[in-house]
């Protein structure tokens, strides 16, 4: 077995392709996609903060304290339009100007807003901007600038109705909670990228698997070679199990190579460059929480191993194979999204789907809340289902109509 | 030695396959299979060259692929040097060389790597082998490409190392499916002294072909296959003799024709 495994993995190494989606991929191009998405997301969120906003008051003279500060505010920047009072209560109109980049943002103080803030009226204030964004830096930056300017008011009518600066906070917000936190950070952590890194890992391994699976079962099928292989004074038993092998380690390389390179990275943005949460995680992981992480994959690598290899085995060409296994991706995908869905628990249910399970046991893992029954239940399940089908792997080299299609 | 007795072997079609009106006429259109050998019976003696002989999809590389054990048949008995294939495949492929149709070679290995795994997965030590595939390559005048990967090859450096590979273990029989098929004039020298060489040594060989040049040249023996029976199974002088003119290609023609059933 160990010469098949030796030559494979010999041919696999040599081959461009392999060495692109085994070793390329997780060292160099998912680290590049990150810091990517990472610089997109930074930039695109420093942009939103720098943004001055030119903005119409409508009825300033009904709120002076609220548009003196709105006229100081670092971020917002009075508007040379003007208006007409019919044009303010026209909202299409206040629409469009937004629309056509005239102004970033039209507030409109309703015309009677002092009275009926004497009479203690509540009144409805309008502002008027786009609101599809990402990041909503003006809705923000309002709502923080109406609420101190409401704090202020809500102090001079107490005030007026006589009760005390000291009371002032009884009054207005007599209730405060403290939240204790039961969990610790690692926890917290845990519960926010736990999920993604079984999101991320498991289809790694399927990918890591796949190809080499195509090029040592449907390839060796197209170019010939597997005939002459099939004569020679081997079992056909140690023929697949050499296969296997080679798959299984493709496979694991190319998560090891991912969770290397992803702590690399992360070590080098969170020490070097300083980024908070990624130092966080950085500190959360330990080593022995990487030996558990793989001894979870282990499993779950081998029935991937062993599927596409049979799938591979089946077809009779490179590109059949590859037809094969692209929906296969979503099979694989489906069950490590739900993983990351609110209410999705690791339990002795939960514990036997396959895929699912590595998935949870990996954010519980993560979060250091892996309860050892749950691990072994989610261990002991996915081995059995990986025997199955490295049996039924087997068993499907065996058959001539498989083989000689 | 190889005996054969009775050899026979069918697929099953494709469920979507509706047979044509001369499938209809072929008796080994049976049911939804097709009998692709019906009833092969031959022998190779120690030292002999046996030609097989047939028409295009007449059952000669399934024959062969029955003999290598790739295929198992479905009846019948092959002997080689007295190991039964069904009973014993591994011990009986131990003793066979097989090249196919297609050279089967590993493109991203050299030729050394190509045949060094082979003779390893044939149990041979590496102090063995080094020696025996210098002796190969020196009789096929491969050294100068030896360190050169398969997918750079010419057509004629494919089949040499694809020969290599097959001889490697000193097979007690050798069975070549179409050899000098797409060779050039060269190449296709080399292959026939190198099936005379193994003639000379007393291996038997077994090789199927469509050019009777090459029968005339190599073979004691003929097979002809046809439609999965061995229609002829005699001395090359006795193929001969059955053409008034001693013409190999009338032969041919006769068997298939029906002319010696």
């Amino acid at each position: 077995m160990w010469q098949i495994y030796r030559k494979e993995l010999l041919e696999l190494t040599r081959d461009r392709k392999t060495l692109m989606f085994v070793v390329l991929l997780p060292i160099v191009i998912f680290p590049l996609i990150f810091a990517i998405m990472g610089l997109v997301v930074s930039t695109a969120t420093k942009d939103a903060a720098a943004k001055e906003h030119r903005y119409i008051l409508v009825n300033a003279e009904q709120a002076k304290p609220f548009a003196d500060a709105l006229f100081y505010h670092k971020s917002f920047k009075k508007s040379d339009l003007n208006i007409t009072a019919e044009q303010a209560n026209d909202e299409a109109y206040l629409k469009q100007l937004v629309r056509e980049d005239k102004v970033d943002v039209v507030i409109v103080i309703p015309a009677d807003f002092n009275p009926a803030a004497d009479a203690l009226q509540q009144s409805q204030w309008k502002v008027v901007y786009n609101t599809a964004s990402q990041i909503d830096m003006i809705g923000r930056r309002v709502e923080s600038a109406v609420a101190d300017y409401r704090k202020t008011l809500q102090q001079a009518k107490l005030t007026a109705l006589g009760v005390q600066d000291n009371q002032m906070s009884a009054v207005l917000d007599p209730v405060k909670i403290q939240k204790v936190s039961s969990a610790e950070q690692r926890e917290n952590i845990g519960e926010q990228i736990g999920g993604i890194i079984g999101y991320i890992l498991i289809p790694i391994i399927l990918a890591g698997a796949m190809y080499p699976a195509i090029d040592i079962g449907a390839g060796e099928k197209e170019r010939g070679t597997l005939e002459t292989l099939l004569i020679c004074p081997v079992e056909r038993v140690t023929i697949v199990l050499g296969k296997f092998v080679t798959v299984l380690t493709a496979a694991l390389a190319s998560v090891m190579l991912t969770v290397g390179s992803l702590g690399f990275w992360g070590y080098l943005v969170g020490s070097i460059i300083g980024i908070d949460v990624v130092q966080k995680v950085m500190s959360t992981l330990g080593g022995a929480d990487l030996l558990w992480i793989l001894l979870l994959l282990l499993p779950i690598a081998a029935l991937f191993s062993a599927l596409v290899l049979s799938l591979s085995i089946y077809a009779r060409s490179f590109k059949e194979a590859q037809n094969y296994m692209t929906p296969l991706t979503f099979v694989v995908i489906i069950p490590a999204m739900m993983a990351m869905m609110p209410g999705m628990e690791l339990n002795m249910k939960s514990a036997l789907v396959p895929v699912l399970n590595t998935t949870l046991a990996l954010k519980e893992l993560v979060k250091g809340t892996l309860e050892l029954p749950l691990f072994f239940t989610v261990l002991v399940s996915t081995v059995v289902i990986a025997i199955g089908m490295i049996a039924f792997c087997v068993h499907w080299f065996q058959r001539e109509k498989v083989l000689f299609r | 030695m190889i005996a054969i007795e009775g050899l026979a072997k069918a697929f099953a079609l494709d469920k979507k396959h509706k047979l044509t009106d001369a499938e209809r006429q072929d008796p080994r259109f049976l049911g939804d299979s097709f009998q692709s050998v019906r009833q092969v019976s031959f022998r190779c003696e120690q030292g002999q060259v046996l030609g097989l002989l047939g028409p295009n999809g007449a059952g000669k590389t399934t024959t062969l692929r029955m003999i290598s054990t790739a295929l198992q048949p479905d009846a019948g008995r092959i002997l080689i040097d007295g190991h039964d294939v069904l009973a014993s495949p591994v011990m009986a492929r131990k003793h066979i060389g097989f090249l196919s149709s297609s050279t089967g070679l590993y493109g991203r290995l050299t030729a050394y790597e190509n045949v060094a795994y082979f003779a390893r997965l044939h149990g041979m030590s590496e102090s063995e082998l080094k020696p025996r595939i210098d002796e190969i390559f020196t009789l096929l005048d491969m050294h100068s490409f030896a360190a050169r990967r398969a997918e750079t090859f010419s057509s004629g450096m494919k089949q040499k190392t694809a020969i290599a590979r097959a001889v490697i273990h000193r097979p007690k029989l050798v069975v070549l499916d179409e050899p000098t098929t797409g060779l050039d004039i060269m190449t296709t020298q080399t292959v026939m002294e190198f099936i005379q060489t193994l003639k000379t040594q007393g291996t038997p060989v077994i090789f199927s072909t469509h050019h009777l040049d090459e029968v005339a040249m190599l073979c004691d023996r003929v097979v002809i296959i046809d439609q999965g029976i061995s229609a002829f199974d005699g001395g090359i002088a006795q193929f001969q003799q059955l053409s008034p003119q001693g013409d190999l290609r009338h032969s041919f023609m006769s068997v298939i024709k029906g002319g010696a059933r």
